[in-house]
């Protein structure tokens, strides 16, 4: 399939599967320099193995990149879990219904990069040093890292590649890791084989979740053949450290990115090119809170009225955090302006869970959407959209009414039916020391 | 004076403020000096054909006086004032996408070049720094105390009246809302996810190892105050628990 290199975690494609117009990629060159200090014993490398499933995919420089797609150690977004809970959600749904095996646990901090991007109050060292703690619980665990947020996978490609050339960084690092307890027992430094956004997941089983659609969303009558999607792509995560994200031959012959794009393609939805399609979404990552007339200006006039006019597309696919926020959120203040232009925002795990028959509710949790998705869902088929909110609703006002009485152990009860993980079940080390940041008492009690 | 004009012989007649007109000039070259130094400066900074597809690109630079190819220009001239000016205010425009990185022929790093300089600006606790990061600090707390950015009840309608109606119907029974969410840890209503104690644990033991308390002590002392009493707090509730654990196990 590919020519190896020296180091067994750098292949390419060979013929090359679509015009590269980057043959002498420095990044690239970071999978052999990593062999190489694993060789003299600085590094442990985490490698993805066959109890992962890998499946494989092509960067732009024609690297066979390897993506795990079993074992996985959830790696959390702040931002998709405090404000599109949907979006993790939808990523659980799939793997429980591909059978698939997964940590989701409570010891993990976010990358804290969208603080870093926005305020500057960190530095490199201490960016390494939370992530190689994360990354090491998750080796501690035996489960492969599979990164959320596309800031996180941004920021955690740029710190590896800073880690593995240079020194100072590593000495740096060190004994931090080491006070921690974070290093391996011989003392070195656990670096993972590939960082993996979710997309890429979604991307590399995206015949599976076509198969899926066919065997349970159309029988539900959902028919996404008439939806017309705009793509969006996260600039964390095909800007920075751009050869590090999948090309595809299918994908306007790997000359664009290819996740989120390939598998809507793959439902058979309709893919709709449009003039601004490089721009970021203004998120900012200061702006979004701090400049918001900037990110409303940006995303209206650059995205949200060029895809209007241009497409008159039904749906934004997004697969980050801060983009599926940006564009979802600044819809409605366009009305000050006269530019309102209503479309449904969600990323392509959310869109492709719906379109497989997922709850739009308890899974793909559109509640906490502020845009406009119930035509979409009519237009996709799900014309009974309103009794499945009924029913989510209901369920929230179950949940509430047993939190008045104190029932927590019938809570726990119905969780343990309701959730799909089920609760304290698979935490690296159980339930007996489990306190959280903010409370004694986790969950519910807090 | 003189050697200022001299290192500004390529000058685009950028305004320069007052205030850095002010200040000593071996406190201009020191600041940018430190920029420099840093270990990712030379793999940020290469040749230049001041095309400007950097700037063509650049979000920033439709609505703000904002230009990543004057960032590359300044410092392969080493225009001492008016970089050391940006620092203030010019860099925060900048919206970190890097599509001036992955469009520049040279492979230059306009973004990164800012990361730096805002590091910097911050270490260095420049007033208009400090200023411009106030309306942060409680995204700053957040981060600071539990390892998470964001959380679900930090997303009150009042901060946010631009997003619309729906947000004031989101936040209604937030508490029953966040627990209908179908995964355990993702119910925490304080924080994006429960993040559990010892992970916020070992997380200020690196804040404290890399100098980052230090940073915000610097930046904004009353939120520096309100941070160590949480992060005191929990390192408190983490010893007791430890001792728990001990006398259980013995």
């Amino acid at each position: 399939m590919g020519h190896t290199s020296k180091s067994p975690y750098l292949k390419y494609a060979d013929p090359e599967p679509f015009p590269i117009l980057n043959k002498h990629s420095h990044y690239d060159h970071l999978f052999e320099e990593m062999h190489e200090l694993e060789e003299k014993g600085e590094i442990l490398v985490f490698r993805i193995t066959e109890e992962n499933k890998p499946k494989y995919v092509y960067t732009r420089t024609g690297r066979i990149k390897t993506i795990p797609t079993n074992k996985l150690w959830h790696h959390k977004s702040c931002g998709q879990c405090g404000n599109i809970p949907g979006y993790p959600a939808s990523v659980m749904w799939f793997m429980n219904k591909f059978g698939l095996d997964y940590l989701n646990e409570p010891h993990q901090t976010s990358c804290t990069a969208w603080n870093y991007h926005g305020s500057g109050t960190s530095n490199p060292v201490a960016l390494a040093a939370v992530w190689l703690r994360n990354m090491h619980q998750a080796w501690k665990t035996g489960y492969y890292p599979l990164i959320h947020c596309g800031t996180s996978f941004g920021s955690y490609k740029e710190t590896r590649e800073q880690l593995i050339f240079n020194k100072e960084l590593r000495e740096a690092v060190k004994p931090i890791l080491k006070k921690l307890g974070r290093l391996t027992e011989d003392g070195r430094i656990v670096v993972p084989q590939e960082i993996v956004h979710y997309s890429e997941w979604v991307h590399a089983m995206r015949d599976e979740i076509a198969q899926l659609y066919e065997k349970e969303g159309k029988p539900k009558g959902i028919d996404v053949s008439n939806i017309r999607v705009a793509i969006h792509n996260a600039c964390h995560t095909w800007k920075m450290m751009a050869d590090d994200y999948p090309y595809d031959p299918e994908v306007y012959n790997g000359q664009r990115p290819a996740a989120s794009t390939a598998v809507i393609k793959r439902l058979g939805a309709q893919v709709v090119d449009y003039s601004t399609w490089y721009d970021c979404c203004g998120f900012g990552f200061r702006h979004i809170l701090t400049e918001r007339e900037f990110t409303r200006s940006f995303a209206i006039q650059r995205k949200l009225k060029v895809i209007a006019e241009e497409l008159k597309a039904d749906i934004i696919i997004t697969h980050d955090t801060g983009c599926t926020t940006t564009f979802e959120k600044n819809q409605w203040i366009g009305k000050a302006h006269g530019m309102y232009y209503p479309i449904a925002v969600m990323s392509d795990v959310m869109f492709s869970a719906l379109a497989c028959g997922a709850h739009p509710f308890k899974i793909v949790q559109l509640y906490w959407n502020c845009s406009n998705y119930e035509p979409l869902l009519e237009k996709m088929g799900i014309t009974n959209w309103r009794e499945l909110k009924k029913e989510w609703e209901d369920v929230v006002k179950y949940i509430a009414e047993l939190e008045k009485q104190g029932k927590y152990d019938e809570l726990l009860e119905f969780f343990k039916k309701y959730d799909l993980y089920e609760p304290y079940s698979k935490t690296s080390d159980g339930f007996k020391y489990r306190r959280s940041a903010t409370s004694d008492m986790p969950l519910f009690k807090s | 004076m003189a050697e200022q004009t001299q290192v500004r012989k390529y000058g685009y007649n950028i305004p320069i403020s007052e205030k850095t007109l002010q200040v000593p000039w071996e406190e201009k070259v020191r600041v940018i000096e430190e920029v420099r130094s840093d270990f990712r400066f030379k793999d940020f900074l290469f040749g230049c054909l001041n095309c400007g597809v950097c700037t063509a690109s650049c979000p920033s630079n439709r609505f703000f006086d904002y230009s990543p190819r004057e960032i590359v220009q300044r410092f392969l001239e080493n225009d001492i004032d008016v970089l050391y000016d940006m620092m203030h205010e010019y860099i925060w425009a900048c919206s970190q996408c890097f599509t001036c990185w992955i469009r520049c022929p040279f492979v230059n790093n306009p973004g990164g070049l800012v990361i730096i300089m805002r590091e910097v600006a911050v270490r260095n606790a420049f007033e208009a720094t400090k200023d411009l990061l106030k309306p942060y600090g409680r995204v700053l707390l957040k981060v600071m105390t539990t390892g998470n950015q964001l959380s679900a009840d930090m997303l009150q309608p009042d901060f946010f009246p631009d997003w619309g109606p729906k947000m004031l119907d989101n936040m209604e029974n937030l508490r029953a809302k966040r627990m209908a969410i179908p995964f355990d840890v993702g119910k925490a209503v304080k924080t994006a996810w429960e993040v559990s104690l010892q992970t916020a644990i070992e997380m200020y033991q690196i804040w404290r190892e890399t100098g980052i308390f230090e940073l915000i002590e610097r930046l904004d002392p009353n939120l520096y105050n309100v941070i160590m009493d949480i992060v005191e707090e929990n390192e408190e509730r983490w010893e007791e628990l430890l001792e728990e654990m001990g006398e259980e196990q013995a």
